[in-house]
C-alpha cells in the first residue's frame, strides 16, 4: 500500500480526537437536558475521530505522502527557533532589545544580509514603533531591567 | 526623559548596561510604579483604577502605569502580582474575587494559585452595596412577596449573575441562607452587563447587582429594588430597605481595593499608603466616585484590613454554601 | 419623524461647534492609529485615553472616545491586507482575500474598498440609529440565550460555505476550532477544561493569537525569501484606486454587509464578532464565482469590512437607548459617561438631548472625516509593500509578537500564536484551509454557553427553542438552508465545490 498524504493527516486527527477524550477524564458529561462541562467536548472529539477516519478512507484522492514538498522546511525551522528565542526573552529584556536582536538575527542568520545594515534597519523599525506605542498612545510595552 | 532618549540612542550597546539596577538605591519611588488591573476595561476596577493612578502621579512624582492583566475571573492578574518582585513598584487592583479563589480551588481539589496571605491590603477605593432587583414584569412589590413566592415554587425563579462564584453570585447564596428559602435557579452569564441584560430581557427574573449598575434602570422603572445588602440605606435610593433592618443577617458589597505583594518593604508600604490616602481625597477621584452614583467609601490600609478579614469570611461561607456544581 | 429631524439639526449645531469638531477629529485620528497598530484595539485605546478626557465635558469626551471606537474599525483592516495580520477579531476575514488582492498588486484597491465600505456601512448605521433606535433596542432585548443558540446554529451551517476545500476537510477544521474554543473555565460549572493548570488559559484561547498565528506567521514559515520571485510591487498612483469592475463587484456586498452587520450589531452580547464571518460566508454563498474567494475576491473584502463597521455602529443602539452595554467597548463608554456625571440609561435622550443628538451628529461628521483621513493614507500604507520581502517578513514577525502580546499582555498568548503558526504551516502542507477553524473557535464558547443557558431557563426542555418567535424563525432558516443543500445533493446536481474540483483537475492535467 502506498502511503497517501491524507492517511497521515486523517490518522493525526483520529489520534487528536482520542487524546481529547482521554484528557477529559473527570469532566462531568451530564445529560442531554442538562449538559455538563464534558458534554460538548465529547461530541466534538467524537466527530473529529469520525471525520479523520473518513479522510483516511478517501485518502486515495490525495497525493503521495512522500511527494509533500518540504523544501521550505529549513527556513520554517530557523524562523521558528529565532521566534521562540525572541518570545522567551521578550518579557525579560523588554521590547527594544529583544525586537532589535530578533530582526538582526533573522536578517543575518537566515537572509545572510550585511550585519550593519540589518542592525540599522532593526533599530529604526523598533524605535519608530516604540514611539508610536509608548509616546503617542501611552501603551506600556515590556521593559528591560534597565527600565526603558 | 533625557535619560530615556539617551538610553534609546545606545540600544545597540545595551549589553554594557550592567550598571542599570544601581538606580534602585534611590528613595522610593525612583521609577514608574505599575498597578496591575486584574479586570478588563468596562468593569468597576478599570474605571476607578485609572483615575486613582492619575491622581497618584503628582503625589509620588513618578509615572503610575495601569497594566491590564485580565483573565480567569481576575486570577491571572492576582497570580502575576503575587509572583512580581515585592519592591513596591508592582501593585494590584482587585475586587471581592481575590477572597474566594482559594476556597473554590479547595472545592474542586485544585492547588490554589494564590491565597489571601500573598497580598497586603493597602486601600479600599470603593464599596458599592449590592441590591436585590427584579424586572418590571414580576409581581413582587416587597421582599416579603418575593420570599413567599420563592418558598412556594422552589427552583422556579431564575436569577442571573455575572459568573459562577462571582461578586453577583455569592450574595444570592448569602440571601438564601439568611432567609431560609429553597435554592433559586442560577443563570450564569459572562459579566455584570450581560447579567443585567438578561434580567431586563426577562430571561432571568432576579439578580443581585450594585447600586451604580442598576440605578438608571430603577429610575426608569425597568427594574425594582426589593432590598439592599448595604449596612445602611443608600442615599440615592432611600426607599429601599436593607436586609439588616428586615431582620436578615446579610451584607455584601462590590468593592475594589489596592494590594501589594507579600514581602513588600514596610517603608515602601508606608509611602504608598500615605499617597493613596491623599490621592483618594483629590477632586479627580471624588468626582469619579460621585459620577458613578456611589458614596465615598474609601478605607485606609488599617481599616481595609479589618474589613477584608470580615468580608473574606462571608465570601468563604458563601462559596461553601454554593458548593460544587454539575 | 419631523421631531427627529429637528433634534438631529440641533445635534449638528452641537457637533459643528469648533471644540466638538476638534475632539471628533482627534478621536478619529487616534482611532485610525489604534486600528492600524496591531494589538491595541479600541478597547485598550479608549480606556488608556479615558483619563485624558477628565478635563473635558461629557459631550466632548464621548464624541472623542466614540471616535476612537469607530475610527479603529477603519484602520483595522490595514495590517490584515498588507501583512495578513488581523489586529482584532473583526478583521480576521479581511486578511484572506484582502491579502490575496495585495499579492496581485491590488493592495491599494483593497484598502480603498475597505475604507469606502466602512464609510457606507458606518453612515448607514448612524442613519438607522437616528431613525429607529428606540423600537429596535426593545426588540434587541428579546434576544436571549435561545435566540443566540439558533443564530449560532445558523453560523455553523454557514461554516460549510467558508472554505473551498472538501466538506470533510472543512468540518475537520471546524471541529478543531470548536475544541480549541472549549479550553478554559466552564462558565456554567467552574471546571477547568484542558488548561493544564495555566490561569492564562482560564478564559480560553483568544481569537487574535490563533488568527495571527495561522494566517500571519504560518504564511511566513512556508514562504522562504528565495521563493518570492516577483519584483517588489510598486503601484503607480492610478493603480491605487479600484477600477470600474472592482467598484461594481463591491456595491452589493457593501450593501448586504451593512444591513447584516447592523442587525447583528444591535444584539446585546458578543454577537458582533461573528458579523464579519457571516458576511464572508454569505457573500461566498450568493456569489456567481465562489471559486475566487481566497484568491482575491473583491466581495470577500467589501462584505466583511462593511459588516464589522455597521456592527460597531449598531452596538450604540442598545447603549444609547437602553443604557445597557452590548460589549466591553460600550461598557467602557458608559463608564466614561458616568464619570462625567451623565448616567447612561433609558432616559438619556430626554435628560441630555444635547449630548445624545450632538453625539449622533458627530458620527455623521466623524465618518466623513475618517474617509478623508483614510483614503490619502492608502498611498502611504502601500509603500510598506515596497520593502523587499527579506526585510519585510522580520517586520511582520515583530508585529505578530507585539500585536498578540498587547491584546492582553500575556506571553502565553504569544506562545499560542507561535504554536498556531507552526500548525498553520503543517495544515498548508496537507491542503487544509484554516478559516473554518477560526470560525469554530469564535462560535464554540458562545454556542455552548447560550445552549446551556437556554436549558437552565427551560429546566432542560428543548421546546424553548421552538416556543420563542425569533429563535423559531432562525431555526426555520437553518432548516431551509439544509434542505436546499440536501435537495441539490439528491438531484445529483453538482454544486460549485464539485465544479471547482473538476476545474482544478482539468488545470492540473493541462
Amino acid at each position: 500500500m502506498n502511503l497517501r498524504a491524507d492517511h497521515v493527516a486523517g490518522a493525526t486527527f483520529v489520534i487528536f480526537g482520542a487524546a481529547i477524550i482521554a484528557l477529559s477524564g473527570d469532566l462531568p458529561v451530564g445529560r442531554l437536558s442538562m449538559p455538563g462541562s464534558g458534554f460538548l467536548p465529547m461530541i466534538v472529539a467524537t466527530l473529529t475521530i469520525v471525520f479523520g477516519a473518513a479522510l483516511v478512507l478517501r485518502a486515495g484522492e490525495s497525493g503521495r505522502f512522500s511527494e509533500v514538498d518540504w523544501t521550505d522546511g529549513k527556513h520554517a525551522a530557523m524562523v521558528t527557533i529565532i521566534t521562540i528565542a525572541a518570545i522567551s526573552l521578550y518579557t525579560y529584556l523588554g521590547y527594544i532589545i529583544t525586537m532589535t536582536l530578533m530582526v538582526i538575527a533573522l536578517l543575518v542568520l537566515i537572509e545572510r544580509r550585511n550585519p550593519l545594515r540589518a542592525a540599522a534597519y532593526g533599530a529604526t523599525l523598533v524605535l519608530v514603533t516604540y514611539a508610536c506605542f509608548v509616546l503617542l498612545l501611552k501603551t506600556p510595552l515590556p521593559a528591560s531591567p534597565f527600565s526603558y | 526623559m533625557d535619560r530615556r532618549t539617551f538610553v534609546i540612542g545606545t540600544t545597540a550597546t545595551a549589553t554594557a548596561f550592567a550598571a542599570g539596577p544601581a538606580f534602585a538605591q534611590d528613595a522610593f519611588p525612583s521609577r514608574a510604579v505599575t498597578i496591575i488591573c486584574a479586570f478588563p476595561p468596562g468593569g468597576a476596577n478599570d474605571i476607578v483604577t485609572r483615575p486613582i493612578a492619575a491622581a497618584l502621579e503628582p503625589i509620588l512624582k513618578q509615572p503610575v502605569v495601569v497594566e491590564t492583566k485580565a483573565g480567569a475571573g481576575g486570577q491571572v492578574g492576582a497570580q502575576v502580582a503575587a509572583s512580581a518582585k515585592p519592591d513596591g513598584y508592582t501593585l494590584l487592583s482587585h475586587n471581592n474575587g481575590i477572597s474566594g479563589y482559594a476556597e473554590v480551588d479547595k472545592l474542586f481539589g485544585r492547588q490554589p494559585k494564590t491565597t489571601r496571605a500573598d497580598f497586603i491590603p493597602l486601600a479600599r477605593l470603593i464599596a458599592d452595596p449590592v441590591l436585590l432587583v427584579v424586572n418590571d414584569q414580576q409581581p413582587y412589590k416587597t421582599l416579603k412577596d418575593f420570599i413567599d413566592d420563592a418558598k412556594k415554587r422552589p427552583e422556579a425563579i431564575v436569577y442571573s449573575s455575572g459568573g459562577l462564584y462571582g461578586a453577583t453570585h455569592l450574595p444570592v447564596a448569602i440571601f438564601e441562607k439568611a432567609t431560609g428559602i429553597p435554592k433559586l435557579r442560577h443563570l450564569p452569564t459572562n459579566g455584570g452587563g450581560p447579567a443585567i441584560t438578561a434580567l431586563l430581557g426577562n430571561n432571568a427574573q432576579m439578580s443581585t447587582q450594585t447600586v451604580s449598575a442598576t440605578l438608571q434602570h430603577i429610575k426608569a422603572g425597568k427594574l425594582r429594588a426589593l432590598a439592599s445588602f448595604g449596612g445602611a440605606r443608600s442615599k440615592v435610593l432611600p426607599d429601599v430597605p436593607t436586609l439588616k433592618e428586615l431582620g436578615y443577617d446579610a451584607e455584601y458589597y462590590l468593592w475594589v481595593g489596592i494590594f501589594a505583594p507579600k514581602g513588600t518593604p514596610a517603608s515602601a508600604l508606608a509611602t504608598l499608603s500615605a499617597a493613596l490616602d491623599k490621592a483618594a481625597a483629590s477632586d479627580v477621584f471624588k468626582n469619579v466616585v460621585s459620577g458613578l452614583g456611589q458614596e465615598f467609601a474609601y478605607l485606609n490600609a488599617k481599616d481595609f484590613e479589618a474589613f477584608w478579614t470580615a468580608d473574606a469570611k462571608r465570601s468563604d461561607e458563601a462559596v461553601q454554601l454554593i458548593g460544587k456544581q454539575g | 419623524m419631523e421631531s427627529t429631524l429637528l433634534s438631529l439639526a440641533h445635534g449638528f449645531a452641537v457637533a459643528f461647534q469648533p471644540d466638538n469638531l476638534w475632539y471628533a477629529f482627534l478621536g478619529c485620528l487616534v482611532g485610525t492609529l489604534v486600528g492600524v497598530l496591531p494589538g491595541i484595539g479600541p478597547l485598550s485605546g479608549i480606556s488608556i485615553l479615558l483619563p485624558v478626557t477628565f478635563g473635558l465635558n461629557a459631550t466632548q469626551a464621548v464624541i472623542m472616545l466614540a471616535g476612537i471606537y469607530y475610527g479603529s474599525q477603519y484602520g483595522g483592516s490595514t495590517t490584515s491586507i498588507l501583512m495578513r495580520i488581523p489586529g482584532e477579531a473583526s478583521s480576521v476575514m479581511t486578511c484572506i482575500d484582502g491579502n490575496a488582492m495585495a499579492r496581485k498588486g491590488r493592495a491599494g484597491a483593497a484598502l480603498c474598498i475597505a475604507a469606502v465600505g466602512s464609510f457606507v456601512a458606518g453612515t448607514f448605521g448612524v442613519i438607522m440609529l437616528t431613525l429607529v433606535a428606540p423600537p429596535l433596542a426593545t426588540i434587541a432585548l428579546r434576544f436571549g440565550p435561545p435566540e443566540y443558540t439558533a443564530l449560532l446554529v445558523l453560523g455553523l451551517i454557514f461554516l460549510a460555505y467558508m472554505s473551498s476545500t472538501s466538506l470533510v476537510r472543512t468540518l475537520l477544521m471546524a471541529c478543531i476550532g470548536l475544541l480549541l474554543g472549549m479550553i478554559g473555565i466552564d462558565n456554567m460549572t467552574g471546571h477547568f477544561r484542558y488548561s493544564f493548570d495555566l490561569a492564562e488559559l482560564g478564559d480560553g484561547i483568544g481569537i487574535v493569537p490563533v488568527a495571527v498565528g495561522l494566517f500571519g506567521l504560518g504564511e511566513i514559515l512556508s514562504t522562504p525569501s528565495h521563493k518570492v520571485r516577483g519584483e517588489v510591487i510598486s503601484p503607480k498612483f492610478r493603480e491605487l484606486l479600484p477600477n470600474r469592475q472592482e467598484w461594481g463587484e463591491s456595491v452589493m456586498p457593501i450593501a448586504r454587509g451593512s444591513v447584516l452587520g447592523f442587525i447583528i450589531g444591535i444584539i446585546p452580547g458578543s454577537a458582533h464578532i461573528i458579523s464579519s464571518f457571516l458576511s464572508y460566508a454569505l457573500e461566498k454563498r450568493v456569489s456567481k464565482h465562489p471559486e475566487e474567494f481566497g484568491k482575491g475576491a473583491v466581495a470577500g473584502v467589501a462584505g466583511p469590512e462593511s459588516a464589522n463597521n455597521a456592527a460597531s455602529t449598531g452596538a450604540f443602539v442598545p447603549m444609547l437607548s437602553l443604557g445597557i452595554p452590548t460589549g466591553p467597548i460600550t461598557a467602557v463608554l458608559i463608564g466614561a459617561l458616568m464619570i462625567h456625571g451623565v448616567p447612561a440609561g433609558p432616559q438619556l435622550v430626554t435628560e441630555h438631548p444635547d449630548l445624545f443628538w450632538g453625539f449622533v451628529a458627530s458620527m455623521y461628521v466623524g465618518n466623513l472625516m475618517l474617509l478623508a483621513l483614510n483614503l490619502p493614507l492608502v498611498s502611504v500604507f502601500v509603500t510598506v509593500l515596497r520593502i523587499p520581502y527579506a526585510y519585510l517578513y522580520p517586520l511582520i514577525i515583530m508585529f505578530c509578537i507585539v500585536g498578540v502580546y498587547e491584546v492582553s499582555h500575556s506571553i502565553v498568548d504569544v506562545y499560542i500564536m507561535l504554536i498556531m503558526g507552526v500548525l498553520g504551516y503543517g495544515l498548508r502542507k496537507f491542503n487544509f484551509d484554516p478559516a473554518p477553524l477560526v470560525l469554530g473557535l469564535v462560535i464554540a464558547p458562545l454556542l455552548e454557553q447560550s445552549l446551556r443557558q437556554s436549558l437552565i431557563m427551560s429546566n432542560g426542555n428543548y421546546f424553548i427553542f421552538f416556543s420563542r418567535p425569533i429563535a423559531l424563525g432562525l431555526l426555520i432558516v437553518c432548516a431551509v438552508l439544509l434542505a436546499l443543500s440536501a435537495l441539490a445533493f439528491a438531484l445529483k446536481r453538482k454544486d460549485w465545490r464539485a465544479k471547482l474540483a473538476e476545474a482544478e483537475a482539468g488545470e492540473a492535467q493541462g
